[in-house]
């Protein structure tokens, strides 16, 4: 899923000085299973805002709603009547939600409350870690289905940078294994270590969002 | 009119305890009740797990001047975790009142078993106390 994590609230209160009308929008999907934008945190952070901007010298009346999605246009319809009646959104959704919403209701001003950041899954109750960076030219073929571009703190792909800890954990993070680490031991066990030392071919990360904005096209789909 | 004079300040608390908290013989009540410098309004929950940071946000948005849960002891919760967990999510609704400028205090949760009337207007007495020093919620009456 695509994780996001709420914005200090002093930040959206410094987008909303000035406005009077507040829409705040979730987003049922990816947000709220990583428990940062779905209907309960959108409840949660409408009354804050009221509170916060109450308490801040300027007062505002806000109103909520979830959307189904927030990345199809198909969606957004249902906000339509709550949104030209805002002088603000805050949306709580990822960037691409938000961008959808900006670009939809593009005469009113959208500030985001969340900070998008990861493709990750939820691997206990509370914590989310990382697995993909979206880089164009997947390689878990090649290192036994762990990925060394989004789990690996210099994103090596081809071995250990030197610096594992004795515990088998990251050295820039001691909370993460070293992806490395786990590469081997996978490939260890199912024998297949050899496999590891094999010449691979450069990796394309002109796929990569290095390679500037993604535009993907499938002439079978279009109209 | 909001009362913005902390000298005559009768906080207005709102208690949501859990059913299972209270001592056998105990009938559950609900509503307002007068304490000594305090208001109360008893809210029964089945179980203090059933406490949401939405309905507090709102309770607190919507004026109120302190927010006491009442959860069994930690080993007794009929849900096993669910104490524990309304234990967590009232912590972070402590750090998000008081980025928001509320104070922390406005919400709190205290533990206990076999409670009596009593013993529940004593807690709103203690989050009525709490609150004092913060003086009236200022969404009241907006
Ligand atoms: S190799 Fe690339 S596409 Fe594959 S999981 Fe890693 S970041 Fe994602
Ligand atoms: S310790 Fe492992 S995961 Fe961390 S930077 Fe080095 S190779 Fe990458």
């Amino acid at each position: 899923m695509i994780t996001a994590e709420w914005k200090p609230i002093e930040e959206m209160v410094g987008y909303l000085r000035g406005h009077k009308k507040v829409l705040v929008i979730g987003c049922a999907t990816c947000v709220a299973e990583c428990a940062a934008g779905g209907e309960r945190e959108v409840e949660t952070l409408a009354p804050l805002l009221a509170m916060a901007m109450q308490n801040d010298g300027n007062p505002i009346e806000v109103k909520s709603a979830t959307l189904e999605r927030q990345c199809e246009p198909e969606f957004l319809e249902a906000i339509s009547e709550a949104a030209a009646d805002a002088d603000a959104i805050v949306s709580v959704a990822c960037g691409i939600g938000m961008q959808l919403v900006a670009e939809h209701y593009a005469d009113t001003p959208l500030y985001p409350g969340v900070n998008t950041t990861s493709l990750s899954i939820r691997e206990e109750p509370g914590l989310w870690t990382s697995r993909c960076a979206a880089c164009g030219d997947c390689v878990l073929g090649l290192t036994f289905g762990l990925c060394p571009v989004a789990r690996c703190a210099k994103s090596l792909q081809n071995g250990p940078c030197g610096g594992t800890r004795t515990d088998g954990m990251c050295e820039i993070n001691q909370d993460t294994p070293c992806i490395w680490r786990l590469i081997v031991e996978r490939a260890t066990a199912r024998g297949r270590l050899e496999d590891l030392t094999k010449v691979r071919p450069p990796k394309d990360w002109s796929n990569s969002p290095a390679g500037g904005p993604k535009r993907m096209l499938r002439e079978d789909l279009r109209s | 009119m909001a009362n913005n004079s902390t000298a005559d300040f009768q906080p207005q608390i709102t208690l949501l305890y859990c059913r299972q908290s209270l001592a056998a013989e105990v009938k559950a009540v609900q509503g307002n009740r007068a304490g000594d410098g305090f208001s109360v309004r008893l809210v029964l929950l089945p179980c203090s797990s059933k406490v949401q940071l939405p309905h507090l946000m709102r309770l607190l948005e919507q004026g109120c001047d302190g927010l006491q849960i009442a959860a069994c002891p930690e080993k007794a919760c009929q849900h096993l975790v669910g104490s524990n967990r309304a234990e967590k999510r009232i912590a972070r609704g402590r750090g998000l009142l008081e980025q928001v400028g509320m104070g922390a205090e406005r919400l709190g949760l205290d533990r206990g078993a076999g409670l009596s009337l009593d013993d529940l207007m004593e807690m709103a007495g203690q989050r009525a106390e709490a609150v004092r020093a913060l003086g009236p919620n200022p969404m009241k009456g907006v």
